[in-house]
């Protein structure tokens, strides 16, 4: 058991405890406090969804809303099919609006539960394999990657709002009925639900950080470093960074579909520029080496935009600007950089006092005068 | 055929708008490789110069296009200044910091001007079409296409005749080296990052009168013109007026053959797959690095 698995288990444990137990009784077990804690949890899963691409594997995933408007959207249809059931043909009452007759296949199969759960991870990853094996087969790598994802992103938000009949375009998909999972009725203002979402964020943490412990995980890094290297040891580059990204994509839809039962509804500012980059910047925020401070990081830059956007409604844009320019210029390890040096250096204070009293009695007449003119 | 000559004419004047646009943006990223995401807010800066302009002091917009290129200018001679200079050696960086500064400069807008689009009056000298044919132009928009052609122009003599140019090139080429020479390589990079935000401050002063101004407007030019430069190829002049050329006339092309959403979706993807198997551009730059 070596150190950083040691600081690995400890920050997981704090982190559990933060979620299960400081946080409802901080709220003191409030419906409408949970709910929106719920948001920041979700929102914090899909940061460290980037993490594990962008902080371990060095792949800046700028489209990383992607995975995570998918995830909401088909949980968004699986609830709308719900709440459509007693309409004529059973049809979502935007179809109606928008005269389309039947319910198209690609509509069909969310009537499952079953379907849609496997579905919110699974077509996320389809599609994110698909763009990796595309991207990394080609060795494109930094920048290109990152233009890559956002074009992707844009292409994905246009064909969303063009598809009116079939996405509800502009407006998403809204009046959903709440979800019955295998005989409950999800209440979203419940502390039930609320542990929901949180043992979900404790969950896919635990599988992340499972991952990059793992030797896969020490690969990744190796690439960041140095793709080249890794390149000439043998190993399949393009093979892990796709397995990364997908990882990633599988974590993100994962969280959208628990946004979309913590908001009620689905819409394509999910997909939006801002909202992609803003993850980059919550991951950014908290540090993208560690999964954790990642995840923290998302939930804290919402929770302070939550709290100061209710007081000064346009100071909170000027903040989020200044917080990117802050975050990059100053601390580009983020919060977790910042405590892991502030960590080494009391350490190394600790140590060096306790070279310092070796040396002062070793050397005891010299020593105790400099103490004394310390003390003066 | 008319309808496809009208649509080829659409292309022509989108593309002059992505050039002006991506024009600057070349010079920035290729120069410095710093991926500036708050170019479409100088775009947008741009805009507002022009209606400040025209709304308090009745200029026009042909004769405030110095002013507000001077304007956006120093904008972008802070921003360098301010926070662009710390980054030179950490390019996706950029791309955070720069969208930080995107979102300040939005908000700054919106908090002070207001969220309600503006509308800027055309020059009226330039009122009216020019119909050929079946084929109808209008005035403004084949100025803008000339006046784009004659920024590039500008642009190149300044890059490959002045001595401005030469030091620029010779600081992109080796920094160090020419710092030996007596370059003083940051101020030709704050002075070259500068000339980039002036170009697309311009750019949004000459578009105001064909689109609406909005604190928003530039967030999606912005990455159009990224894609413009990549698919031109880093630091080649020539290879951002063909790219921007065929990004315009792409998009019109498809446009007509399917509709406006489609047609732009599928211009994206082919950029993505342009980018897959070319990342370097069509016309890559020949210097060695």
């Amino acid at each position: 058991m070596n150190r950083t698995f040691k600081t690995d288990c400890i920050g997981y444990a704090l982190f559990a405890i933060l979620l299960l137990v400081v946080i409802p009784w901080a709220v003191s077990f409030d419906g409408f406090a949970l709910n929106t804690y719920a948001r920041y949890l979700a929102l914090g899963m899909v940061a460290m969804a980037l993490a594990l691409s962008w902080g371990y594997a060095g792949i800046l995933n700028l489209g990383q809303a992607v995975p995570f408007s998918l995830g909401a959207y088909i949980m968004a249809m699986h609830l709308k099919l719900q709440a459509s059931a007693h309409l004529p043909g059973g049809l979502p009452d935007f179809m109606g609006w928008t005269n389309v007759e039947v319910l198209p296949w690609f509509w069909q199969p969310f009537h499952s539960l079953p379907v849609t759960l496997v579905a919110g991870i699974a077509v996320p990853v389809a599609l994110a394999a698909l763009l990796a094996v595309f991207m990394f087969r080609g060795r494109i790598t930094g920048v290109f990657v990152a233009i890559i994802t956002l074009a992707f992103l844009v292409a994905v938000q246009l064909m969303f709002i063009e598809e009116q009949r079939y996405t509800g375009g502009q407006n998403g998909l809204t009046g959903l009925a709440p979800l019955q999972l295998f005989g409950w009725r999800v209440d979203n203002y419940s502390t039930q639900f609320y542990y929901l979402v949180a043992v979900c964020l404790m969950v896919s943490l635990a599988i992340g950080l499972a991952l990059v412990r793992s030797k896969v995980g020490l690969v990744l890094k190796a690439i960041r470093e140095d793709a080249s290297r890794v390149r000439f040891f043998g190993y399949d580059v393009a093979r892990y960074e796709t397995l990364a990204f997908c990882t990633s994509a599988a974590i993100a839809g994962w969280a959208g579909m628990l946004y979309v039962l913590v908001l009620e509804f689905a819409s394509p500012t999910y997909m939006g520029v801002a909202f992609s980059l803003a993850i980059v910047i919550w991951c950014a925020v908290g540090g993208r080496e560690s999964l954790v401070a990642a995840a923290l990081g998302g939930i804290i830059v919402n929770l302070l935009e939550g709290r100061l956007s209710d007081m000064f409604v346009d100071g909170w844009t000027f903040f989020l600007g200044a917080l990117f320019i802050v975050v990059v210029l100053v601390a580009p390890r983020g919060l977790f950089g910042l405590v892991q040096s502030a960590v080494r250096h009391t350490g190394k204070v600790l140590r060096s006092e306790r070279g310092g009293a070796r040396a002062r009695w070793l050397a005891t007449g010299v020593g105790t005068r400099r103490i004394d003119n310390g003390g003066r | 055929m008319d309808a496809f000559l009208n649509q080829a004419f659409a292309g022509l004047s989108m593309a002059s708008i992505l050039l002006m646009v991506a024009l600057g943006l070349a010079i920035i990223y290729g120069a410095m490789g710093v991926i500036n995401l708050a170019h479409g807010e100088f775009v947008m800066l741009g805009a507002y110069s022009a209606w400040l302009l025209q709304t308090y002091l009745g200029l026009g917009i042909l004769v405030a296009l110095p002013v507000v290129f001077l304007m956006v200018a120093l904008v972008g001679l802070l921003v360098e200044r301010g926070v662009v200079r710390w980054l030179y050696h950490r390019p996706l960086d950029t791309i955070l910091a720069t969208w930080g500064v995107a979102i300040l400069l939005q908000q700054l807008v919106r908090s002070v001007i207001g969220p309600e689009s503006r509308y800027v009056a055309g020059p009226s000298i330039l009122d009216g079409n020019l119909v050929l044919g079946g084929v109808v132009m209008s005035n403004y928009r084949i100025f803008l296409i000339f006046f784009s052609l004659a920024v590039v122009a500008a642009t190149w003599f300044l890059l490959k005749r002045s001595e401005f140019g030469t030091k620029l090139r010779a600081v992109i080429q080796n920094k160090e080296i020419s710092e030996c020479y007596g370059i003083r390589a940051d101020r030709v990079y704050s002075l070259a990052f500068a000339y980039g935000a002036g170009l697309a401050g311009m750019a949004g002063a000459l578009i105001t009168p064909l689109v609406s101004v909005t604190p928003t407007m530039g967030t999606y030019l912005v990455v159009d013109a990224f894609l413009v430069v990549i698919v031109g190829g880093v630091g080649s002049l020539l290879g951002t007026v063909a790219a921007a050329g065929l990004v315009g006339e792409a998009t019109a092309m498809f446009s007509m053959l399917m509709n406006d959403t489609i047609g732009r979706i599928a211009v994206l993807l082919a950029i993505i797959f342009l980018i897959r198997f070319k990342p370097m551009g069509l016309f890559p730059d020949k210097v060695r690095r």
